[in-house]
């Protein structure tokens, strides 16, 4: 029997475990995201949670479940064993009336999200495949688990979730021994540990059993209604679903505290944990919600850490303090605010910083840069590709990475078979099929008989990262050095986020008479720090050379992975003076571009030109190679970072 | 007497003891076998520089493990704790259970027959692995000739107390990564796809390798990885001809190269096996764990991993020193190991952990 660690033997956390309390006193409120850094318990509290919920039952949905598990599908065993199509239930079927529990719910694939968000959204699960129809009810709160750094939520599934909390490593040493010690004595001996905790664990169980006999009496009065429409308008909330989860907050707090009455101070305290995750605007509220209910042990002081997250916010740590006017500020959850809604397929929106966020658009400053901080937050779009017949890539030994999603019919010959769903459709024909002997076998006859039209394959799914390739002039033009500086910003801060995207950047700086690969296509951000140190300017302007090796790289990059996405940003101001072979110097880099063009890479011109002389030259590349093209007066990273922006998105 | 299962090989492996220097990658490696749940090493370093080699060699000192007979994942009948649902339906009336302080094993009614010995071993995970083959898949053969589900167990299933060796961790795909951490994290791996709904135990070491120059490894993982060390080419000439010293030798003659070593190798795994026993014995001072709290709140690591590790480890040392009771030797090593990834880098800071300020604050301190 697993021993899991026992939710009252948690040190700290305290909003976690009320928000985690409240949702088991009251389902209604819809489940809770809990958002933090890693090793602070996030997963460890909801495990230990499943032992205090009499009769909810906290189901696991790993991150890797497929679809027909998920909503359900032919049991295939009954059709090969009574000829009959009867329907084997997913997990949906098994959450109804219960909780869901996603650990680091940021990963899960696009599909699953999607099928999450119709259910909750209609309450049903309906199920329309293998010749099978069936629909069930499905409403279940969901609680989720993430850590901000790798990646973000999409703000309708955000929206799903009741309630939000943060956590953060304990910063007090008592505190951190204390957590030491009872982790390793429970590590030595986690039936003893567990046995001694249960008291302890029981306590929590009765209040909460308290808590939900009461809540059916618990009224909410026009006070207390008026006030969490007035919150949830001065939160500019989206919909009306903020002030219904507030009021159902503030009814599981006062059935907790053991009153009949949610009164305007509940649902001030439960704006703290509805509000967070939906609000557009800052709020600011009076006192902190009520802390750990009748445990009796001694409070931790809290500080909600806002992790690594988006480079772009400052990182801010809220104190919380029973005397202090609590702000929730959605600014504070910069990792919450930046998922745009993605469509299946369809390229996504970038996801902008938020708009009119004023002062908030920049990083902590950079030392020994320009001193612009430079931010980037560009979310390239999750192309699903999906691989299947007649797309072998080369490059893959066998055409079977990435993850399967569903199935389908193949066409023509396919070895990446869905046994599954392939027995699925056998099953469902064994009636018209002898029992056949499986040839020179003696004797054995097969249970099931598969023919050919039974096969299905697998769909898969694997995400494209993009090349970010930066072609930059560092000629002797004014503000080369400048403008290297910047670039190498540029790049920092897109490796910086890099590893959630899988993209790749590269630079390659063209002066004097060559171009030289100054990074090389890479996700290390090591590297860049290493190869990006010394930025020589200096000479004249190769821009045709520049642009060809810049060509060759991308197209390596291509050759290697067919499905990455290509863009190329050339900075410069277009005053080409040498030529690739002997003939014109700006004609050869047009032809140069043209051939950019020609294979498909997006591209980008940054033009530094400056002075009273416009010579326009740069925006004739633009022209050629069909790209982008902006104007900057000086360059600096914030142009760089909001154009690239633009650029990417489509 | 049951025999002791060993891996039949043409060829004896490069020998562990042969290894020249690398003693922080040897030293991890050995306190991550001392104890299994220390969290895994990840080796970051350039090419060429014995990491796989280590890895492997490791088969040869690793202890010698009861299991139960016939579980498809090696079930520990001295610990129910951790049994598989077949096990805990087989067995239920056993009294299998180690009280782990006192570091004696019960009375248990296991007979001959239900015991098999066999050593811990090191599997391979390769970088293209699919996650059917990870995680586990329907049995074909059995739903075609009985029509019924049956799981056929993966990787997960087979690394089950024993070590799982990733190379080139940070090339391997996202969803198999997020697969290897769940299970590391639970300890279970639970299937939920393609018909199947099982979970069943997956404890294991997880042992990565990676060059930096590859590309970073994604926090989340990283910070499973109970230890770290950045391995380097030996700068020393006269290492470096003795590496180039041996390494001929042995591929001269394997077997008398690796028979020279025998006695070296015998007496470190009766070494290891040794700390294995006496690991639940060692005890700390709480001056001990302050130091690492105030050490892991300065240098402002993220959550509680580091200090657990950290403690953890230097207990592993103490026991491999064959003390019990932990002292600033064991926390020096430990420091080494068990915090270089787990500093929070900003952007643009090169994040590199001040090894000599770590010693200093540690040598002075009293515990």
């Amino acid at each position: 029997m697993n021993k899991v660690f026992p939710f009252a033997a948690v040190l700290g956390q305290e909003r976690v475990k009320t928000a985690l309390m409240l949702n088991v006193v009251n389902p209604r409120i819809g489940g809770v995201l809990i958002c933090g850094a890693k090793g602070t318990a996030k997963s460890t509290l909801v495990r230990g949670l499943a032992e205090l919920t009499d009769g909810m039952e906290v189901v696991n949905l790993p991150l890797n479940v497929t679809e027909d598990r998920l909503v359900g599908s032919l049991d295939w065993e009954q059709a090969v064993r009574a000829g009959r199509k009867s329907f084997c239930p997913g997990l949906l079927y098994q959450a109804h009336g219960h909780f869901l529990y996603i650990d680091e719910v940021n990963l899960l694939g696009d599909s699953i999200v999607n099928i999450l968000l119709e259910v909750a959204s209609t309450g049903t699960n309906t199920v329309e495949r293998e010749g099978l129809s069936y629909s069930h009810p499905a409403r279940f709160a969901l609680i989720g688990s993430m850590n901000p750094e790798e990646g973000s939520l999409r703000s309708q599934f955000i929206d799903k979730f009741g309630l939000y909390v943060e956590t953060g490593g304990e910063k007090e040493t008592a505190v951190r021994v204390a957590i030491m010690e009872r982790r390793l004595a429970y590590e030595a001996d986690p039936v003893g540990f567990c046995a001694q905790w249960q008291a302890a664990n029981r306590k929590i169980r009765t209040i909460l059993h308290r808590g939900r006999a009461l809540l059916g009496g618990v009224k909410a009065g026009e006070e207390a209604q008026r006030t969490a429409a007035e919150l949830a308008q001065a939160g500019r909330c989206a919909g009306h679903r903020a002030e219904i989860t507030l009021v159902e907050t503030a009814k599981a707090l006062a059935a907790l505290a053991g009153r009949t009455e949610a009164t305007e101070r509940d649902v001030r305290q439960a704006a703290a944990y509805a509000l967070p995750h939906r609000i557009r605007e800052s709020l600011t509220l009076e006192s902190a919600p009520e802390q750990g209910k009748g445990e009796g042990r001694q409070e931790a002081e809290q500080q909600v850490r806002q992790s690594g997250g988006q480079p772009d916010r400052a990182d801010e740590a809220t104190d919380q303090d029973e005397a202090t006017d609590r702000e929730v500020s959605s600014e504070g959850l910069s990792p919450l605010n930046s998922g745009a809604g993605q469509g299946d397929g369809e390229p996504a929106a970038i996801t902008e910083s938020k708009e009119g966020d004023g002062g908030n658009d920049s990083a902590s400053p950079v030392p020994g840069e320009d001193g612009t901080a430079l931010t980037l937050e560009i979310k390239l779009s999750r192309r699903d590709r999906i691989t299947g017949p007649g797309k072998r890539n080369k490059t893959r030994t066998d055409g079977r990475q990435g993850k399967y999603i569903r199935y389908r019919q193949p066409v023509g010959k396919t070895s990446d078979i869905a046994l599954d769903a392939t027995l699925r459709a056998a099953a469902c024909r064994q009636k018209t099929r002898a029992r056949e002997r499986p040839g020179g076998k003696l004797g054995e006859r097969l249970a099931l008989t598969v023919r050919p039209e039974d096969i299905r394959e697998k769909v898969r799914e694997s995400r494209s990262g993009a090349v970010i390739l930066f072609a930059v002039d560092s000629s002797g033009s004014m503000g080369a050095h400048k403008r290297m500086k910047a670039v190498r910003g540029a790049v920092m801060s897109l490796l910086n986020e890099a590893y959630q995207k899988r993209d790749k950047v590269g630079v390659v700086a063209f002066r004097q008479d060559r171009a030289e690969v100054l990074l090389s296509v890479t996700r290390s951000v090591d590297l860049a720090q290493k190869y990006l140190k010394n930025l020589p300017t200096g000479g004249r302007t190769p821009l045709a050379l520049g642009l060809e090796r810049a060509f060759q790289l991308l197209k390596g990059e291509k050759r290697k992975n067919p499905d990455c996405l290509l863009y190329l940003v050339v900075i410069s101001d277009g005053k080409a003076n040498v030529a690739l072979r002997n003939g014109d110097p700006l004609a050869d880099a047009l032809q140069a571009g043209e051939a950019i063009r020609y294979e498909k890479i997006s591209s980008m011109v940054l033009d530094t030109e400056q002075g009273y002389l416009q010579f326009g030259l740069a925006q004739k590349l633009a022209q050629a190679m069909d790209s982008r093209y902006v104007k900057l007066d000086k360059i600096s990273g914030q142009e760089i970072r909001s154009n690239l922006l633009d650029l990417i998105h489509r | 007497m049951n025999e002791v299962n060993e891996a039949q090989r043409e060829r004896p492996g490069y020998p562990f003891c042969a290894i020249v220097g690398q003693q922080a990658m040897k030293e991890g490696l050995i306190l991550n076998i001392i104890n299994p749940w220390l969290g895994g090493i990840l080796l970051r370093g350039e090419k060429g520089t014995a990491k796989s080699t280590a890895v492997r060699a490791l088969a040869d000192v690793l202890p010698v493990q009861r299991r139960i007979a016939g579980c498809r994942f090696g079930c520990d009948p001295d610990d129910d704790s951790f049994w598989c649902a077949e096990c805990q339906a087989r067995y239920a009336g056993k009294e299998g259970g180690r009280d782990r302080k006192q570091a004696q094993v019960r009375p248990t009614d296991w007979a001959e027959t239900e015991i098999v010995r066999s050593r811990m071993q090191v599997i391979n995970l390769p970088v293209s692995a699919t996650e059917d083959r990870v995680v586990g898949t329907l049995d074909i053969e059995y739903a075609l000739k009985e029509g019924k589900k049956k799981f056929e167990p993966g990787i997960l299933a087979e690394v089950n107390r024993n070590i799982l060796y990733v190379d080139e961790v940070n090339l391997l795909d996202d969803h198999v990564v997020d697969v290897l951490l769940d299970a590391a994290a639970m300890g279970v791996n639970s299937i939920e796809r393609e018909g199947i709904s099982y979970s069943h135990p997956s404890r294991f070491v997880l042992i990565g390798t990676m060059n930096p120059e590859e590309g970073d490894l994604r926090p989340q993982l990283l910070d499973r990885f109970g230890l770290v060390v950045d391995v380097y080419g030996e700068e020393d000439v006269e290492a470096r001809v003795e590496v180039i010293k041996r390494r001929l030798a042995y591929e001269g003659d394997p077997v008398g190269f690796a028979a020279a070593y025998r006695e070296e190798q015998a007496t470190l795994s009766r070494k290891i096996a040794a700390a294995q026993r006496l690991l639940p014995q060692v005890t700390y001072s709480p001056q001990c764990l302050r130091l690492i709290a105030e050490i892991a709140v300065q240098l402002g690591v993220d959550g509680h991993r580091a200090d657990l590790t950290f403690i953890k480890a230097a207990m592993a040392h103490a026991a491999y020193m064959g003390r019990t009771k932990v002292e600033k030797a064991d926390l020096l090593t430990a420091a080494r190991l068990a915090l270089p990834h787990r500093l929070r880098r900003k952007p643009f800071e090169e994040g590199v952990l001040d090894q000599d300020a770590l010693d200093r604050i540690i040598s002075a301190a009293t515990l």
